[in-house]
């Protein structure tokens, strides 16, 4: 996919998102106008409508550009690899088995913590993580994932005061 | 003057003395380590200082912040991975030295070059920002209003190739920012009926979600099923003079120490350019005027100090927009204005009214914070150097893990855990496609402030937008907004035009990303 392609996507998708918005979500769910000063819908309509406009925009333009048969502006087209590697986005493929990787697991231990406890679903959720990201020294795996849940355990229990969420290993 | 006594004897409690030593070497090692940067480590902990009083927790963010910017020369002299975006100059000089065994003495460099351009800033900031302050309080909501629209429009170029994809991402984060209780009304807005959304979102697992959660998500592709564990070599020679530096060594550097800091204050103290822009300035400055032209890039100890002096005075000036006009200048500022807002603070000219003593011991604690990484990186340095070779696999599952429950800890709820991880998602997206998560969050946390000062205006003008008119601050303000947007669309429309053909000057690997 060129880059073109992907940014006619990531925009269309905007634009989406701001009708979707514009239509139903800000009357929808934004308190009547009470008569005085502004509009509860003002802002988050100018939100909405910067974005709106300035994807709009960047459609425009990639539209000028592909109608002309040509590609981005060299200025963007270069990305050295130090500004990729220190700067603030790393403009790149989508790996999408790499995000499902990492975010099935948290997500299982969020759902699972309040039914489980904290220290099997912290456990299990730092030992798949470990192997995820390619280690396989068992014990290695097994002393970090103890070590990590009981500092946490410690420092969120006596350190703030704080219950760890879902039910208690000693009450 | 018995504000500034009582605040600065509160700086130098036994207990405010030992979070800002925590801070500054918490922020040293966190920086030292590639892909973690000062915003993300301000973000990881700011749950922490729920616990603590302000004074303590502004004076533990800014020792981190200020540590964060010293350790990220570590991994850039030692392994050319700048582990901060502003050490990237550090590296060029750095690394080479390094090659050379003189790893050491660039890093002494770089530590001492931080500490001075770090202290001469935090000096120009206590000089000047309340003074500042005293004019700014002139300023009614109008002004404000129309100061907010500019700085969000100008920070909108930050961490992106292009203002327009900026702007999508302020929006974003206005509308995010909007979400819970309507201010003039006091019912719910946009929560679309989740009670949990009532009191908004927070800001710590928003900017766990977008800093760190995200930035650790891209960082893993590289690693996954590979596992990765870095090794600095040849850092430490055996001969003297290769690992220590001498006064004459420093002293030779003061004209590009002094020019290094100036530029990062003037960078700092304006909204949108942050430490990168100083860093790479003085870099460009520090070589065109050397007489030694041709030695820059291959362990010239000059290239070192005009980058870390610039890059750590960033740190404090970057507050003067902040508390003067209650702006951030930077992300780290952003994040910082976040944590005075948990504690029911608005940063701005005010603070220096209603929290004088608060202020002049946040004045003392930057000072102290300059004493103790001067301290900590002269003692510390070798055990430091280590930080930059722990294994992936054993770093990256710790601060995934400290991310959800530093989410957590916060309300003590799991639906803050589910908001990290979704801004996380949201993250990692806007980085790959080239959203700036710096403005979402800039926006995110200037949109109650925005909203506040846009419906006193209206209040107070009985709904008559021609009340701007007999403002002329806020009239020039906001045509000086108006010209930031219209040259953003005069510029696309043009760039759209101008397209050139590609195949000669682009790379296939950029085409096919």
């Amino acid at each position: 996919m060129t880059r073109i392609q992907r940014e006619t996507i990531a925009n269309l998708v905007i634009v989406g998102f701001c009708l979707v918005m514009l239509m139903w979500a800000i009357p929808t769910y934004t308190p009547k106008y009470p008569g005085y000063g502004a509009s509860p819908r003002l802002v988050p309509n100018v939100a909405v409508g910067i974005m709106m406009v300035m994807a709009g925009l960047s459609l425009v333009r990639l539209l000028l550009a592909r109608f002309a048969g040509k590609t981005l502006p060299p200025a963007e087209h270069h990305y050295p690899e130090e500004a990729q590697s220190t700067g603030f986005t790393q403009i790149g493929r989508i790996n999408l088995r790499n995000l499902a990787l990492f975010m099935i697991p948290s997500i299982l231990l969020v759902v699972g913590i309040e039914d489980l406890g904290y220290v099997p679903t912290a456990f299990l959720f730092l030992m798949v993580l470990q192997y995820v990201i390619g280690n396989r020294k068992w014990i290695q795996m097994t002393v970090l994932s103890i070590v990590v849940v009981a500092v946490m355990y410690i420092i969120m229990r006596y350190g703030f005061g704080v219950p760890v969420p879902g039910p208690q290993l000693f009450e | 003057m018995e504000m500034i006594l009582a605040g600065l004897l509160d700086a130098i409690s036994p207990v405010s003395l030992m979070y800002v030593f925590i801070g500054v070497a918490i922020g040293v090692l966190i920086g030292a380590i590639p892909g973690i940067n000062g915003p993300m480590a301000i973000a990881l902990f700011i749950p922490i200082t729920y616990y603590m009083t302000p004074l303590t927790a502004i004076g533990f963010l800014v020792g981190l912040n200020k540590g964060a910017f010293f350790g990220g020369a570590v991994s850039a002299v030692l392994l050319r991975t700048p582990g901060t975006p502003e050490a990237a100059a550090t590296s060029w000089d750095g690394y080479p030295l390094t090659q050379q065994g003189k790893g050491e003495k660039a890093l002494r460099m770089a530590l001492y070059s931080s500490v001075a351009g770090d202290f001469i800033s935090t000096v120009v900031l206590i000089l000047i920002a309340a003074p500042l302050a005293a004019v700014a309080l002139f300023m009614g909501p109008a002004e404000i209003f129309a100061l907010i629209s500019l700085a969000l429009t100008v920070i909108a170029g930050i961490g992106t190739t292009s203002i327009c994809r900026g702007l999508i991402a302020a929006g974003l984060g206005l509308l995010a920012g909007m979400i819970g209780t309507e201010p003039v009304t006091a019912l719910p807005r946009l929560t679309f009926d989740v009670y949990q959304l009532g009191g908004g979102l927070s800001l710590v697992p928003v900017a766990i979600g977008l800093l760190a959660f995200s930035e650790i998500l891209i960082q893993m592709e590289r690693f996954t099923g590979k596992g990765s564990g870095a090794h600095a070599a040849n850092v430490f020679s055996s001969k003297r003079e290769d690992r220590l530096l001498s006064r004459k060594e420093f002293f030779a550097n003061t004209r590009t120490l002094l020019r290094g800091s100036a530029i990062g204050i003037g960078v700092g103290a304006m909204p949108g350019l942050g430490a990168p822009v100083a860093s790479f300035m003085s870099y460009d400055q520090a070589m065109k005027r050397s007489k030694h032209k041709e030695e820059f890039g291959q362990g010239r100890l000059e290239g070192i100090a005009a980058s870390e002096s610039a890059n750590s005075s960033v740190v404090a000036s970057s507050l003067i927009p902040l508390f003067v006009l209650g702006i951030p200048g930077n992300l780290a500022a952003a994040m910082l204005m976040g944590a005075f807002m948990i504690f029911g603070m608005q940063p701005g000219p005010l603070m220096f009214k209603e929290n004088a003593q608060l202020m002049y011991g946040i004045y003392g604690s930057l000072l102290i914070a300059s004493l103790f990484l001067a301290v900590i990186g002269r003692f510390g340095l070798r055990a430091f150097c280590k930080a930059v070779e722990i294994p992936a696999m054993i770093l990256y599952p710790i601060v995934i893990f400290t991310c959800i429950m530093g989410s957590y800890l916060g309300r003590s709820d799991m639906f803050d855990v589910g908001v990290m991880l979704t801004f996380g998602v949201i993250g990692y997206f806007m980085r790959k496609f080239d959203f700036s998560y710096v403005a979402f969050l800039i926006g995110f946390i200037l949109v109650p402030e925005w909203e506040r000062t846009l419906q006193q205006v209206v209040i107070i003008s009985e709904n008559n937008p021609t009340m701007f008119f007999e403002r002329p601050v806020a009239v020039g303000l906001m045509v000086l907004t108006f010209f930031v947007i219209g040259k953003t669309f005069w510029g696309n429309i043009k760039a759209g035009r101008d397209c050139r053909e590609p195949k000669t000057k682009s790379t296939p690997q950029a085409e096919n990303n």
